[in-house]
């Protein structure tokens, strides 16, 4: 499918655990592996930090896409973290999803701090998915 | 208002080159709260630390952000920097604009537009950051070893040296390991025994070590310089205070079982040392097999006993210490060789595995040193050695390398030259693998010197032929089949984690790889700690390696106990949860999902009406907590908080970013 | 226009809770009691406080008993340290359950009478079939209703009259109770498929029908709360929406915001609502908020295993555990 939204830049908002993917961003930017420069991080120590609130916040001030992304399962710095996370989330999913938000908008995913590469290639995908979804309207604040 | 000062580093042309500087500080200028923006060409050098501290004093800065390298970097350096010009080290912000924009975006327009964005991003979050103090703890200066092989001996004995108290728990009755059924080490040929014993009666003569064997770890709560451990001491039936070890039980003990020092080649009694040179030289009674306590009667090493020791009432005792400190040496097991019964294991008394074989070589062993076939007591003089028996194996095995057997094997091979004159090694191996210091010339000289050959191929096969073993291979480099006709068969067997590893790292709160070996807190920077702050790992619980190298693994884990014990106190971690009492409804939705125990029900008096009426809510461990934020997502009202990461904090930096 | 409470077994039942009411006030084992009494118009039965023995007489069980009365013990709760003796349907035994597990009531400070539900009227359904004006009583006998409308007695089959979120109840019995009120009742025998319907009803829209389908739901929201308010799984002491700092949810009526509520709303009672259907059922724009609600709990059951909230208050609800290998929603590759 050609990507369509010609000239669209989208936001997107990555809420990144500080002992995985953070440390994968990092290693991204040691390897000097080139990605969209649409994601902005924020920095959290776990995953399971992540607030549903906070993800509809950056919904509604804008973003076309959040990721949450944290260590693999069983990798979790802090034992069990992302089990939880994973919960949460998935419940969280399914709802917005429920709900008539595309699947691509709110995505999450497991990248170690060994998964340069991986980063980067999530961070293009999402960013690829959300440019052909065109931009967030259905979340976003209207004032 | 905050007085914010914004530092945009160039990290040379590192930064420079994809975004523009000059840009990032007129944008930043403009920043709601920012009151000063400077360049520099590496903030993090002395020259522009000192900028910041000037600055800071100058504009009477009172937040700082920086915008340079990744926080995983230099956050420290820069928290040092701002600490020392008088703020509060949580008061600095980093806007990781090297890692994260400029490495990674080639678009100069695209990096300093994403730098201005992750400058505005820390700047809301550096508004409302809030002055952070680490809890100060109390340390107990005395240090706990799970395990008495060489990895447990070496750690307690350093520790011991650096004059700190340590316990040594041993589950077995006495201390000394799997080194303590070794003949001799490669690849030196030192006598095994002759370099561990003197360590294990230093461990039991030490006035700062306290040995308790035949002991195992119950239960461990706590933290960093204050870890409580139950342990349980095991009934022993001997009494190791009147108990003056000399044996007269062991001689009449009628009940008999398989030795485990022995690898099961000999018997040994109910009432038992594990072995001669015994550390406590003192026996315990196997209740599984005494025949007091299996059939009712018997009682024979009570009345020969001298001391009257002998105790049959004796029960399981729980001991509960504090410790500020743990050492995990709990070593390994060998692999159970049930998925290979090609090579006749079990079947045929002349295949051994490798450390049968080595009690065989042991002068104290079963043979007293001397190498005999089990099935006929006769010298074998063609010896066959199969490499990787369930190591390298993904389908019936391990698939990760035991480390250990191509280097035992080559010492095998030189003993059996030496011990069997004329006689043959044939070592079958998918690879040899000799590094380490003298190594590959220990195994040099197996081959060279003492004629064992080496046949590159996996055993597809052994079978008995008459009273020898057929041993069928195909020789990889050569592409022939190999159809050898041998004496015995000696399998170089893997090493597992202890069978009970998961457990021990359930009590510790630690974790364990897919093969059950104990988790390092880094692979490479951090191969000592554990992700559990106090605890440590020593020897082959952590993985496959040699006996120098657990040894040094030994006295790193020593080292770190030492740099705990020599503090004043310990500073915790001050990014912790905290409850907000007016918000929290006391659900303790929290506490279900702290995987430290950190949260805990108090009860606080709060004003109804004109009385004082108690309601329950949570509280934090400041001590206990390191900060995940789990606790504040299953929070409803949002009572409990991240200091550092709170949530006002982190919505503000969505704000700013969707700006 | 006082109901004339007529027919068998609701008049047993009213006369058994005012008797166990009186009682319990009288021998002061409890200092009030929570139940139900008529209100000026037939289908009006709201939630009553009394603590007055001589007042038990006001109490009444018929088919519009329908308010849940247990929020009203926190209230209680706070505002004394008294024991209160309350009466519950099946679905309001369930919310105790849910203020049990999380720990905001004190079991020893309230007698629960637990009233075996038959099911609970639907006054619009009944309006559309009835004139409400001449209606003058309305009871339940066995499986029909039966009307008193003017001068004549209406007989109708209940079924039809009952409430939506009483067709898919699965425990009309009380799951926690000191005393009984009456004997079981045995629970509708097409609960269990209508209980998703809806769900998958929406399910199998595709996503821009899906969103039509909720933005036109939500677009009549007034967020007045009432949801939350009525919800006994909403039972924080300061709801996250009524905070300032920081502010959680926009005060402004603006539709993402509606939207936040919803879905934020929805997720802190994932796992934790046990399908009383009050939310749905009070919304005065008509909100089917139980189609959200049950979305969440099918959604868990398919993932981590079925889980009941409001049986058991010793359980720990399924977001506040996990298990290694529980699936995800998303890539996990």
């Amino acid at each position: 499918m050609p990507v369509t939204n010609e000239g669209f830049e989208p936001l997107i908002v990555a809420f990144c655990c500080n002992w995985c993917s953070y440390a994968g961003a990092d290693l991204a930017g040691v390897s000097r592996m080139s990605y969209s420069s649409n994601v902005r991080i924020i920095r959290v120590p776990c995953s399971s930090r992540v607030n549903p609130s906070f993800i509809i916040r950056a919904f509604q001030r804008g973003a076309d896409g959040v990721l949450v992304a944290g260590c693999h399962p069983g990798d979790c710095h802090y034992h069990s973290g992302n089990f939880f996370t994973r919960r949460r989330l998935t419940v969280l999913k399914q709802m917005m999803e429920y709900l008539g938000i595309e699947p691509e908008r709110f995505q999450v995913r497991w990248i170690s701090g060994s998964e340069g590469a991986k980063f980067a290639m999530v961070m293009n995908s999402v960013a690829e998915e959300i440019k052909r979804l065109g931009p967030n309207r259905k979340l976003r604040d209207v004032r | 208002m905050k007085r914010i000062g914004v530092f945009i580093c160039w990290c040379g042309s590192n930064i420079a080159a994809t975004v523009d500087i000059d840009r990032v500080i007129a944008a930043a200028q403009k920043m709601s709260g920012v009151v000063y923006a400077d360049q520099n060409k590496y903030t993090c050098s002395e020259i522009g630390q000192a900028m910041i501290k000037d600055a800071i004093k100058e504009y009477r800065l009172d937040r700082v952000v920086i915008g340079s390298c990744s926080p995983r970097m230099h956050e420290n350096t820069f928290r040092k920097t701002v600490e020392s010009a008088g703020l509060n080290p949580y008061y600095l912000e980093i806007a990781n604009i090297r890692e994260q924009c400029s490495w990674v975006h080639k678009d100069k327009e695209a990096g300093t537009a994403k730098a201005i964005s992750l400058i505005r991003t820390a700047v809301a979050k550096a508004a409302m950051n809030e002055a952070l103090f680490a809890a100060e703890m109390p340390i107990t200066r005395r240090a706990l070893v799970i395990g008495g092989g060489i990895a447990g001996i070496q750690a307690a004995l350093d520790i011991a040296d650096t004059g700190f108290e340590v316990d040594l728990v041993e589950r077995e009755p006495s201390i000394g390991g799997r080194m303590a059924q070794l003949d001799k080490t490669f690849p030196t040929l030192d006598c095994s025994a002759c370099i561990l014993t003197p360590k294990m009666v230093d461990v039991a003569q030490h006035e700062k070590i306290k040995l308790i064997t035949y002991a195992e770890v119950d239960k461990v709560e706590g933290y960093l310089g204050n870890f409580t451990v139950t342990i349980r001491s095991k009934a022993r039936s001997v009494d190791l205070q009147k108990c003056i070890g000399c044996g007269e039980c062991i001689a009449k003990c009628p009940s008999k079982v398989a030795s485990e020092f022995e690898e099961g080649l000999v018997q040994r009694r109910a009432i038992y040392t594990p072995f001669p040179q015994a550390v406590p030289n003192k026996p315990a009674i196997d209740r599984a097999h005494c025949r007091f306590f299996t059939a009712g009667k018997c009682k024979v090493c009570q009345k020969v006993c001298p001391a009257d020791a002998i105790d049959y009432e004796m029960a399981d005792r729980l001991l509960t210490n504090q410790y500020g400190a743990i050492v995990v040496a709990t070593g390994f097991d060998t692999h159970k060789l049930n998925n290979y019964g090609e090579y006749a294991y079990g079947k045929h008394p002349d295949v051994l595995t490798s450390l049968e074989f080595e009690r065989l070589l042991n002068a104290s062993g079963p043979t007293g040193g001397k190498i005999l076939r089990p099935s006929d007591g006769k010298e074998p003089k063609t010896v066959a050695f199969i490499q990787c028996v369930g190591s390298r194996d993904k389908a019936k095995g391990n698939p990760y390398c035991a480390k250990i057997c191509c280097m035992y094997t080559a010492k095998h091979a030189i003993l059996l030259s030496e011990k069997v004159p004329g006689s043959k090694a044939f070592v079958f191996y998918i690879d040899v693998r000799t590094a380490g210091k003298d190594y590959e010339e220990f195994y040099t000289r197996a081959y060279e010197e003492c004629g064992a050959s080496y046949i590159k191929g996996n055993v597809s096969k052994v079978f008995p032929d008459g009273d020898k073993l057929l041993v069928r291979s195909v020789d990889v480099l050569s592409g022939a089949l190999v159809e050898l006709s041998v004496d015995m068969v000696v399998l170089a067997a893997s090493v597992d984690a202890r069978a009970d590893a998961k457990e021990l790292a359930q009590k510790l709160a630690v974790t364990v790889n897919a093969h059950k070996f104990f988790t390092e807190a880094h692979p490479k920077l951090r191969p000592v700690d554990t992700q559990t702050a106090g605890i440590f790992l020593a020897g082959m619980c952590q993985g496959p390696k040699d006996i120098p190298e657990t040894v040094a693994q030994a006295s790193a884990a020593a080292v770190k106990v030492a740099a705990i014990f020599s503090k004043q106190s310990l500073l915790g971690n001050p990014t912790v949860a905290e409850v907000e009492p007016k918000l929290c409804s006391g659900d303790l939705s929290c506490m279900a999902v702290c995987p430290y125990g950190a949260i805990s029900e108090q009860v606080v008096e709060e004003r109804r009406g004109r009385e004082m009426v108690p309601r329950k809510i949570a509280q934090v461990n400041a001590a206990l907590c390191q900060g995940c934020g789990a606790c504040t997502v299953a929070c409803r009202p949002g009572a409990i908080n991240l200091k550092g990461f709170t949530n006002q904090q982190i919505l503000a930096e969505v704000d700013a970013i969707c700006l | 226009m006082q109901q004339k409470v007529e027919g068998y077994p609701l008049k047993e039942y009213t006369t058994k809770i005012c008797q166990i009411a009186k009682e319990a006030l009288e021998n002061r084992e409890v200092t009030a009691i929570i139940g139900w009494r008529k209100k000026d118009f037939w289908w009006q039965s709201p939630v009553v406080f009394l603590e007055d023995p001589a007042d038990v007489q006001q109490l009444v069980w018929d088919p519009f008993t329908i308010y849940s009365p247990v929020k009203f013990l926190l209230d209680w709760q706070e505002s004394c340290a008294a024991k209160v003796g309350i009466f519950v349907k099946g679905c309001d035994s369930r919310g105790i359950n849910r203020l049990l597990q999380d720990k905001r009531l004190e079991r020893e400070r309230v007698a629960v009478y637990g009233v075996p539900c038959g099911g609970k009227a639907d006054a619009e359904k009944i309006r559309a079939s009835f004139p409400s004006k001449e209606i003058k009583s309305v009871t339940l006998i066995g499986e029909e209703l039966v009307l008193a409308v003017g001068e004549r007695e209406e007989r109708v089959k209940a079924e039809a009259y009952l409430l939506d979120k009483c067709l898919s109840c699965r425990h009309p019995n009380p799951v926690v109770y000191d005393k009984l009120v009456w004997e079981e009742v045995s629970p509708r025998q097409y609960a269990d498929e209508s209980r998703f319907a809806r769900v998958q009803a929406v399910e199998s829209l595709v996503t821009e029908e899906r969103f039509a389908y909720w933005q036109r739901q939500f677009d009549r929201c007034i967020r007045c709360f009432a949801c939350r308010n009525t919800c006994p799984a909403c039972n924080c002491r300061v709801c996250i929406f009524d905070q300032a700092e920081p502010r959680w949810l926009g005060k402004a009526n603006d539709p993402a915001d509606t939207l936040n509520y919803h879905i934020i709303r929805a997720f802190h009672v994932a796992g934790r609502c046990f399908e009383c259907g009050e939310c749905e059922r009070i919304c005065p724009a008509g909100v089917p908020l139980q189609e959200l609600n049950r979305k969440l709990i099918k959604g868990i059951n398919d993932a981590y295993g079925d889980y009941e909230a409001g049986l058991d208050p010793t359980d720990v609800p399924p977001l506040g555990t996990y298990r290694g290998e529980d699936p995800a929603g998303f890539d996990e590759s």
